[in-house]
């Protein structure tokens, strides 16, 4: 064995034990996150027992409290009874708790919040959906501002690509369900608080459900269906909504349903479909991968988010009224905000923020709720039934193309027989003269934007933005029209997406009598690389750089 | 119409504020006899600009028209799903473009704002 194996053979032996570690540490996270949801249970029932509040959870309390075997003797015993009696008679005196005072002292002494806001945000469950960009920051000044419950949902796990503006997650979770990374950052932040953990994508199906439990939700999500989904079911449910959302340098925050008031009520807040009753054109919709976002842009986005839901839960959340069942549905132990005599709301608006303009901030007075709206107005047409029967199909609605999917599969080449095909044709040109096989060379058309094709790109390639492409056909033909000579033209973008709309676009072209390629030049010459260049980068050359 | 008031004097506002950095939106007063359009978002990258002017006066039920042949296409792939303001009010063509419909005036600031989903 030469000394370079030996070195090598070290470095690989290396790797695997860092590898094993690696999920060694993963796995005691997500235990220590585990054992400390149950820890925090047991605290929690502690805590609400020592209000005074639901003896109903007792049993449930018990059983926690024996699962984990600590703090035994307390309950029904006889120093247990004299606890209790200390605590009522503290409780009596001081509403909140030493450590409270002491934690919330900063934001206590302001009148805006005070020790009324206090106890309110102690009793409000907030939900954010989404734990990325925006319910980052969002969530992490909710724990700190001491609302009862924070729940945090998300299918999710923690990328690389996450950690410039997701502040929560850290280097080392990577490939960590980000709920968990989330709940375990925010504990540390704020134990006081209670985190729920919802691993998984919202559906129509779960969300009726999984709102129900709370008083606020914030939709920190990153798609259109989502949007409406959250929006519809904060209608159904009667709770406000604070919505926002951030992409490049600009950002958007509206409170919506606020006042939250049952569907055909002129007197509630509007809903996301009042705002924007149309969904955007599936094509147009960028996200934060394709788009890009700057840290700083979506997290002002999510401070806001907290700040207005503060804001909201402070004033006072009016109870939802059940008007299925008839009756209040409040839950019980929750403080009591006042409904008719609620404080003045604010009147809707749509903040738009953007980085690069002046003055960076305007908002948008809104109007009330659309007359015809289908969430929210006398006529609306969605209902709990149509929610969770999953009749309504926000797919489609918002007109879903998840992934693209429009090329034959002949009309792709996998990037292993793209390096193959043109390798053959290297060695042509190089051994049986340039002549012939020189005008075999094909022509490569990168649609990404500018700056990602100046971040890295295959030497012959020639850029024509999709963007432009999609506004319009004279960029393509141009860059097409003398090329008569090449024969193939081998299509790349960075996913495999877009690749194929733009091979769909040539051949339209062509159909309507474009100069583009060669006589030669036919449909099945005109071609993609499946998977684009992730797939390169992944099967031929892993040094070619993925972002 | 009503918030005309209220827009000379955010005008006022605006047109004391320091000039904007180059390259940046500019609110600037449009010139006389012109409305601004501000666009965001999507719309800002299919036009591939922040904000233009256009001649007033031009009934609102006719920007669509008048952007589409500007910029083909926008249409359907930006303007279809957007919200449209008029000095900061948001305006729904549909429901305004009945009776006394509305106009845009000169100096008037128009939001062509798509809804962003990403976060």
């Amino acid at each position: 064995m030469s000394p370079t194996e030996d070195v090598d053979a070290y470095v690989l032996r290396l790797r695997r034990q860092v590898r094993a570690a690696e999920v060694q540490l993963r796995d005691l996270r997500r235990q220590l996150v585990q054992a400390e949801k149950q820890a925090d249970e047991a605290r929690n029932l502690n805590k609400n027992h020592d209000r005074g509040l639901p003896f109903a959870q007792q049993s449930k309390r018990l059983a926690v409290l024996r699962n984990i075997g600590q703090e035994q003797g307390y309950e029904g015993h006889t120093n247990g009874t004299e606890d209790r009696s200390q605590y009522a008679r503290s409780k009596r005196r001081w509403p909140l708790r030493k450590e409270e005072y002491k934690r919330y002292g900063r934001q206590l002494i302001m009148p805006e919040i005070a020790l009324e806001g206090q106890l309110r945000l102690r009793s409000c469950s907030v939900l954010v959906v989404g734990v990325g960009g925006l319910g980052c920051p969002a969530a992490l000044y909710l724990a700190g501002a001491g609302v009862s419950t924070v729940g945090l949902v998300d299918g999710d796990t923690v990328e690389e690509s996450n950690l410039h503006r997701q502040i929560l997650h850290s280097t080392e979770k990577i490939g960590m369900s980000k709920v968990d990374s989330a709940a375990e950052q925010l504990r540390s932040l704020n134990p006081l608080v209670n985190y729920v953990s919802h691993r998984e994508h919202l559906t129509p199906q779960i969300a009726l459900q999984m709102f129900d439990r709370y008083d606020l939700v914030l939709d920190c999500t990153d798609h259109p269906t989502s949007r409406y989904l959250i929006s519809d079911t904060c209608v159904l449910l009667q709770k406000p909504l604070v919505s926002a959302s951030a992409l490049r340098t600009e950002g958007q925050l509206m409170v919506l349903n606020n006042p939250p008031r049952a569907a055909g009520d002129v007197t509630g807040g509007p809903c996301y479909r009042c705002v924007f009753p149309r969904p955007p054109p599936a094509e147009s919709v960028t996200s934060c991968g394709e788009g890009g976002i700057l840290g700083p842009v979506v997290g002002v986005m999510g401070v806001l988010q907290a700040l207005e839901a503060i804001k909201i839960i402070v004033a006072g959340i009016p109870k939802p009224f059940d008007a299925d069942r008839n009756i209040d549905i409040s839950t019980v132990g929750r403080e009591e905000a006042s409904d008719a005599s609620a404080p003045t709301q604010d009147p809707p608006s749509l903040l738009l923020f953007s980085a690069y303009t002046s003055p960076p901030f305007r908002s948008v007075r809104l109007r009330s709720r659309r007359k015809d709206c289908m969430a929210c107005s006398a006529s609306a047409t969605i209902t709990r039934a149509s929610l969770t029967s999953g009749s309504l199909d926000y797919a489609q609605f918002c007109g879903v193309v998840n992934p693209v999917s429009v090329l034959e599969k002949d009309s792709r080449i996998s990037a292993n027989d793209y390096d193959a095909q043109q390798s053959m044709l290297e060695w042509f040109r190089q051994t049986r003269g340039s002549e012939v096989y020189g005008a075999m060379t094909d022509t490569i058309v990168d649609v990404r934007e500018k700056v990602q094709f100046d971040l890295c790109h295959f030497d012959r390639a020639i850029n024509v933005p999709w963007s432009e492409i999609l506004a319009d056909d004279e960029p393509l033909k141009r860059a097409l029209e003398d090329l008569s000579a090449r024969r193939q033209i081998t299509v790349v973008c960075r996913l495999g997406n877009d690749s194929q709309l733009a091979v769909r676009k040539i051949r339209e072209l062509r159909r309507r009598g474009g100069a583009i390629g060669s006589v030669e030049t036919d449909d099945s010459l005109v071609m993609d690389i499946e998977g684009g260049l992730r797939a390169w980068t992944r099967d031929v050359d892993p040094e070619f750089p993925e972002y | 119409m009503q918030h005309l008031a209220q827009t000379t004097s955010e005008k006022e506002l605006t047109s004391s504020s320091p000039a904007p950095m180059p390259g940046t939106m500019s609110s600037a007063r449009a010139p006389p006899g012109h409305f601004t359009v501000l666009y965001f978002a999507s719309a800002s990258s299919y036009v591939k600009k922040t904000s233009e002017t256009f001649e007033a006066p031009l009934p609102a039920a006719k920007l669509f028209d008048v952007l589409e042949k500007k910029y083909p296409g926008m249409k359907e792939k930006v303007l279809s799903s957007c919200a449209l303001t008029v000095n900061l009010d948001y305006i729904d063509l549909e429901e305004d473009s009945g009776e006394g419909q509305l106009v845009l005036q000169p100096g008037d600031e128009v939001g062509v704002i798509p809804p962003v989903s990403s976060g």
